[in-house]
C-alpha cells in the first residue's frame, strides 16, 4: 500500500485506483490526540467481538475498523462512530492494551473539525454553552430539585465536602430522586456539607466523550476555576461520569482536590462508624456495575460494601459482573441520542437482572438508573425495582 | 418624531379588518376579528369595514356581512389573485391613503404579519403585534392593545397617541367568531388603485396542499403519551364523545402510532383548549408548554410522581387503560 | 461575478424564564438575567453560512444594542461569520420595530446594500416578527418569509425559498436582493469552530457605529422614532392549577370524571 499525500495523487488511467488515500495530517493528528494509542493495534478483532452492539443488537459497530482507520490516517464520516458508549468492554480484553476509548474520542474530535457529527449533537453543545447543562434546561432552575430542603451554600471553612450533584441529577426527574436520597443520608450521618446551587458548573464529561476536545478544555478550565475559587478540597459526586472526568481528566485539580464517588464516601462513613444502618430491608438485591466506576476506575467494592452492611439484604450477583458488566447504553453521549427500541443494552441488562430473581436492581449511576428503569417499564416488568445505592441505603436508616 | 402620512386630524374614525382567504373561504382569524371589531364598532359608534383583496372573490363579501361588517372595500384584480407581499402592500397602501382609517386589524398569520409590517413602515406608523386583547378609549379613540412577550411571561399594554392608522395584528384563536344579530348596512365599495405586471416580482414555483389537522383551534384536546401504548383508537372514541381532537407527545409520534401533525409541545403544536385530558403522559417540560394555556387540565398517570400532576387541575393516579374505557361507557350512558 | 454579500440581523435576548417586571417603574428587570443569541437568529446564521458554503461570499452580522452585545457578535464570528457590526448609541434605545428596522436598514445601506439579508422569524423577547418585513420595506426590496430552505440561482440572480403551509409547502422565487425570515428550528446551528474562535475573540474587529456614523435621521431612531408607547406592564399570572386528586376504583373514577366533564363542558 503506497502512502500518498494529497498533492501527489497522480493516477494513470490504465492502473486500478488506490482503495484508500491516506492523509498525513489526519494520521498525525490522531497520533497526537491519542498518544499513539492506535499504533499498538494488530487488528485481531477481539474488541469487535466483545462490543455489546454486536452481541445484542442488529446495529454494527466494527471497533477494529475504526482502529485501523486511526492507525493509517483515514477519516471517514460514519454514523457508527457515534454508537460507541465508551463502556470500555473491549479494553480489558485487548491483548495490546490499546486505549480504545481514547481512539474513539480522537476520531470524534476530527468529526467535529470536519463538521460531520451526528444530528442533534451541536444542539447539545449549544445547550451547554447557553445553559451550563446539556439538557436544555434553564440554569436558574438547576437547584430546583432540592425543593424546600435548604442545602447550605458551600463554605470551605465549615464544610467537610462539596456535594457535586451534576446536571442529570439536577434536571432529570428520576435522577433527582437519587440526589434527594443522598442528602437525607448525609444529614442522618451528621455530615457538614455544602452545595454550589445554581452556580454549580457542568463537569463537561459529555463533551469529552462526544469528542469536542477544545470545548471540553474550555469547560474544564472554567469549572476548575470555580472549585479553586471556592477553596474546594473534598468533592463527592453522584455520577460516575463526573467522577471519572474530575479524577482522570482534570489535570489541574486532581492533585489538590480529593474526588470521591458517593459510594466511596458512604463506605468511608460506614468504616468510620459515622453512618449506621438500623432498619432491616428484607429484599434480594442485585447490582449493576457502572462502566465509569467499574471498568474505567476499578471501583467494584464500594457499592458492594454498602449493600453488605444493609441488614436483611440478600445480595445476588448477575452472571456478568464487575469487569464483565454490561453497559446500560447511556455513556459516550448516547443519553442524548435516540436508540431504537429493541436495540437497547438496558433491555438485556434488565433480563440478566431478572434471572437473579432479585427484587431490587441496584445502580450507582444516574444514567444506569434512568436507562434501566426505562427498559423495565417498556418490558412491562413491574416487579423489579430499580434503585440507586443512595435510595437503597436510605431504606436502612429510616 | 417623524409623523405618519396622515394623523389624528385627517383620520376617518372606523375599524378596518383585513380579510385573509384561502381556497374560497375566509380564514377563521378574519371572522374572529370581524366579531370583535363589531363589538368595538358598536361601543364607539364607528363603522366596521372589511378589506378584501383578490380576484373573483366577491362572494366572500356575504360572509363578511354575516360576521358584522358594515362595508366591504373590495379590491379585485387578476394580479391580486395570489397573495404577493408587493402587490398587496401596494394596493392597500393606495386604499389607505384614500380611506385614512383610524384603526386597522390584520391576523397575526405569516402573510398577515408581513403585510402589516411592510404597510406600517410605508405609512410611517406604529404596529402592535400578536395582540390578545383590544380596547378603544371612548374619549380619545385611542386603541389599547394587550400583547405578551418573553415567552408569554410578560403582558404589556401598548398604544399610539398621534400616529395613524393604529395598526394591530391579532392572534388567531383568541377571540370567538360570532355572527351578527344586528343589521349592518352592507355596502360594497370598489376603490380605485393601480397595479401593473412589473409591480409583481414574487413567483409561485410550486404549491402542495393537502388535508391538514389544525389542533390550535380545538376546544377539547385528548392527548396520549407513552402510557397508552399506542392505543389512539381508545382516545379517539373518547374524543368523539366529547367533540374533541386527539393529540400526542413525541414518543408515540416517533414510534409511528400517530401523525406528527398531532404532536403537542415545544416542537409541535401549542394549543389553548378549554379542556385537555392527558392520558399516560409523564409531563416533561417541553410537552407542558403545549397545553399550559388550557383552561382545565385533567391528568391520568400510573406514576404518582409524574410531573404532569404539577400542571393539572384534576389528578388521577391510575391505569389509563382501565379508566378510559370505563369513562367512555359512563359518558355513553349519560347521553 | 461579484461576491455574495450576505447579512444576518442578530438580536441578543434575555432568558425569558429569568425576566421579572418592576410594576412600579413599569420596566423589565434585567440585572442578573442571563442572555443568549436569539435562537431563531442562530437558525438564520446557519442558513447564511450554508449559503456561503455553497455559493461563496461573505457573511456579515448586524446587531443593534449596547456594547455588551459585542461578546455575542464574536460568538457569531467564531461560528463562521466574517464580519460584525454593532449599532450602538444611547439614542437607539427604546426603539420599537419602526425605529429598529430603520436603523438596521441604514447600516445595510451604508454597507452598500446586501444581496441576501437573513433574520430569525421572531425574537424570543418581543416576538413581534415584524423586523424582516420592516427592513425589506425600508430597503425597498423583496422578501421571502418563514423559509425552511433557500437556494440561489446566481446566473438569473434569483432566490428560491421553501416554506411550510398548512398541510404542505410552497416554493417561491424572488429576485436578488431580498430579505429572508428564517423559520425557527428549521436547521441545526453548527457549533463554534475552535480554530476560528481565537481569531474571533482577539484579532477580529467588531465595528461599532453610532447614529452619526449611520447618518441616521434622529426623528426615526430610538424612543423618539417609535410611535408605539407602553402604558402598562405586568408579569403574566402564574398558571395556578387546582391539583385536586380524584381517587377510587377505576369504575368510581370513571363515574366521577363523567360528572366532572359534564360540568366543564356545559360552559364550553
Amino acid at each position: 500500500m503506497t502512502r500518498q499525500t494529497k498533492e501527489e495523487t497522480t493516477i494513470e488511467n490504465e492502473q486500478p485506483q488506490p482503495a484508500i488515500i491516506i492523509d498525513d495530517d489526519v494520521w498525525e493528528q490522531l497520533i497526537d490526540l491519542t498518544d499513539g494509542a492506535a499504533a499498538l493495534c494488530y487488528q485481531c478483532g477481539t474488541c469487535t467481538a466483545a462490543c455489546p452492539w454486536g452481541q445484542f443488537t442488529n446495529l454494527d459497530l466494527s471497533v477494529r475498523t475504526f482502529l485501523r482507520q486511526a492507525q493509517i490516517g483515514v477519516f471517514q464520516a460514519s454514523e457508527a462512530l457515534w454508537l460507541c458508549t465508551t463502556c470500555a468492554q473491549c479494553q480489558p480484553l485487548c491483548p495490546r492494551g490499546v486505549n480504545i476509548v481514547d481512539v474513539f474520542r480522537a476520531i470524534r474530535t476530527l468529526a467535529w473539525q470536519n463538521r460531520t457529527v451526528a444530528e442533534g449533537l451541536p444542539s447539545i453543545l449549544w445547550s451547554l454553552y447557553w445553559n451550563d447543562n446539556p439538557w436544555s434546561q434553564p440554569p436558574s432552575q438547576r437547584s430546583a430539585w432540592a425543593g424546600d430542603i435548604a442545602i447550605p451554600q458551600f463554605n470551605a471553612q465549615e464544610h467537610e465536602i462539596l456535594l457535586y450533584v451534576g446536571c442529570t441529577s439536577s434536571y432529570d426527574s428520576r435522577a433527582q430522586q437519587i440526589a434527594l436520597a443522598l442528602v437525607q443520608i448525609l444529614r442522618a450521618a451528621g455530615i457538614q456539607f455544602g452545595y454550589l446551587g445554581n452556580l454549580e458548573p457542568c463537569c463537561g464529561e459529555a463533551v469529552l466523550n462526544l469528542g469536542n476536545r477544545p470545548y471540553f478544555e474550555e469547560i474544564r478550565a472554567k469549572t476548575a476555576a470555580v472549585f479553586t475559587q471556592h477553596g474546594v478540597t473534598d468533592l463527592v459526586v453522584i455520577s460516575p461520569h463526573c467522577y471519572d472526568v474530575f479524577k482522570n481528566h482534570y489535570n489541574t485539580i486532581s492533585k489538590t482536590i480529593q474526588v470521591q464517588h458517593y459510594t466511596q464516601f458512604l463506605t468511608q462513613l460506614l468504616e468510620e462508624g459515622r453512618l449506621r444502618f438500623s432498619r432491616s430491608i428484607n429484599k434480594q438485591v442485585t447490582y449493576q456495575d457502572p462502566c465509569y466506576l467499574g471498568r474505567h476506575n476499578a471501583e467494584y467494592a464500594a457499592a458492594r460494601t454498602i449493600i453488605d452492611h444493609l441488614p436483611g439484604v440478600e445480595f445476588r450477583e448477575m452472571s456478568r459482573n464487575r469487569e464483565d458488566g454490561l453497559c446500560c447504553g447511556g455513556g459516550g453521549g448516547r443519553m442524548w441520542l435516540e436508540t431504537p427500541a429493541g436495540e437497547r443494552f438496558a433491555d438485556h441488562r434488565v433480563k440478566e437482572a431478572l434471572e437473579t430473581k432479585a427484587q431490587i436492581l441496584a445502580t450507582a449511576c444516574p444514567f444506569c438508573a434512568v436507562c434501566l428503569e426505562d427498559s423495565a417499564k417498556n418490558l412491562g416488568q413491574t416487579e423489579l425495582e430499580i434503585m440507586d445505592i443512595a435510595e437503597l441505603a436510605r431504606l436502612g436508616i429510616e | 418624531m417623524a409623523s405618519s402620512f396622515y394623523g389624528v386630524e385627517d383620520q376617518v374614525q372606523a375599524i378596518w379588518v383585513y380579510l385573509e382567504h384561502r381556497d374560497g373561504s375566509l380564514e377563521n382569524v378574519s371572522l374572529e376579528m370581524l366579531s370583535e371589531g363589531r363589538v368595538l364598532a358598536d361601543q364607539m359608534g364607528w363603522p366596521l369595514v372589511a378589506l378584501l383583496l383578490g380576484h373573483s372573490v366577491e362572494n366572500l363579501c356575504q360572509d363578511a356581512f354575516i360576521y358584522g361588517a358594515d362595508q366591504v372595500w373590495l379590491a379585485e384584480h387578476k394580479l391580486l389573485e395570489n397573495f404577493t407581499i408587493e402587490g398587496y402592500t401596494s394596493a392597500i397602501y393606495q386604499i389607505f391613503l384614500q380611506s385614512k382609517p383610524s384603526v386597522v386589524f390584520l391576523g397575526a398569520t405569516h402573510d398577515g404579519r408581513d403585510l402589516a409590517g411592510r404597510l406600517a413602515v410605508r405609512l410611517r406608523t406604529g404596529l402592535n403585534a400578536d395582540c390578545t386583547g383590544l380596547r378603544i378609549d371612548p374619549d380619545t379613540g385611542v386603541l389599547i392593545c394587550e400583547v405578551s412577550g418573553f415567552g408569554g411571561g410578560v403582558l404589556a399594554l401598548i398604544e399610539m397617541q398621534t400616529h395613524r392608522p393604529q395598526m394591530a395584528t391579532v392572534r388567531p384563536g383568541v377571540f370567538s367568531m360570532r355572527q351578527t344579530t344586528s343589521t349592518p348596512s352592507k355596502t360594497i365599495i370598489r376603490p380605485t388603485f393601480t397595479i401593473e405586471p412589473e409591480d409583481i416580482y414574487t413567483k409561485y414555483i410550486e404549491r402542495i396542499e393537502g388535508d391538514y389537522v389544525d389542533l390550535t383551534g380545538s376546544t377539547v384536546l385528548i392527548a396520549g403519551g407513552r402510557g397508552i401504548d399506542g392505543d389512539f383508537q381508545m382516545l379517539d372514541a373518547l374524543a368523539q364523545l366529547l367533540n374533541g381532537e386527539i393529540g400526542a407527545t413525541r414518543p408515540p409520534v416517533d414510534d409511528g402510532y400517530i401523525e406528527r401533525e398531532r404532536q403537542i409541545g415545544q416542537t409541535g403544536v401549542v394549543c389553548s383548549p378549554r379542556l385537555t385530558i392527558c392520558c399516560g403522559i409523564s409531563g416533561a417540560f417541553h410537552f407542558v408548554v403545549g397545553i399550559e394555556k388550557a383552561d382545565t387540565v385533567i391528568a391520568i398517570n400510573k406514576d404518582p410522581k409524574a410531573p404532569i400532576f404539577d400542571h393539572a387541575d384534576y389528578c388521577i393516579v391510575g391505569d389509563v387503560k382501565q379508566i378510559v374505557p370505563k369513562l367512555i361507557d359512563a359518558l355513553k350512558t349519560k347521553v | 461575478m461579484p461576491e455574495l454579500n450576505i447579512f444576518v440581523c442578530m438580536k441578543v435576548v434575555p432568558k425569558s424564564e429569568e425576566i421579572r417586571v418592576n410594576t412600579e417603574t413599569m420596566a423589565i428587570i434585567r440585572e442578573g438575567v442571563r442572555s443568549e443569541i436569539n435562537p431563531p437568529d442562530m437558525n438564520a446564521l446557519e442558513m447564511a453560512l450554508s449559503l456561503k458554503d455553497r455559493y461563496g461570499g461573505q457573511v456579515s452580522l448586524l446587531s443593534m444594542g449596547p456594547a455588551s452585545f459585542e461578546f455575542y457578535l464574536r460568538v457569531g464570528l467564531s461560528v463562521g461569520a466574517d464580519r460584525a457590526y454593532l449599532l450602538s448609541d444611547p439614542q437607539f434605545a427604546g426603539a420599537d420595530t419602526l425605529a429598529t428596522t430603520y436603523t438596521l436598514a441604514q447600516a445595510i445601506i451604508k454597507l452598500g446594500g446586501g444581496d441576501i439579508i437573513l433574520c430569525g422569524d421572531e425574537s424570543a423577547d418581543g416576538a413581534t416578527g415584524q423586523v424582516p418585513a420592516g427592513v425589506a420595506e425600508w430597503l425597498d426590496i423583496g422578501q421571502l418569509s418563514m423559509l425552511t430552505n433557500l437556494e440561489l440561482d446566481l446566473t438569473r440572480r434569483v432566490g428560491r425559498g421553501r416554506r411550510d403551509i398548512k398541510g404542505g409547502y410552497e416554493i417561491l422565487e424572488v429576485p436578488i436582493p431580498f430579505v429572508v425570515s428564517v423559520q425557527t428550528a428549521c436547521n441545526e446551528p453548527r457549533f463554534i469552530d475552535f480554530e476560528r474562535k481565537s481569531w474571533a475573540f482577539t484579532e477580529a474587529q467588531v465595528i461599532t457605529w453610532n447614529a452619526a456614523d449611520l447618518e441616521a435621521d434622529i426623528e426615526y431612531i430610538g424612543l423618539r422614532g417609535s410611535p408605539t408607547v407602553v402604558t402598562g406592564l405586568a408579569e403574566a399570572a402564574d398558571r395556578d392549577r387546582q391539583h385536586e386528586y380524584i381517587d377510587g376504583t377505576p369504575q368510581e373514577i370513571a363515574l366521577k370524571l363523567a360528572g366532572l366533564l359534564e360540568d366543564i363542558l356545559e360552559s364550553v
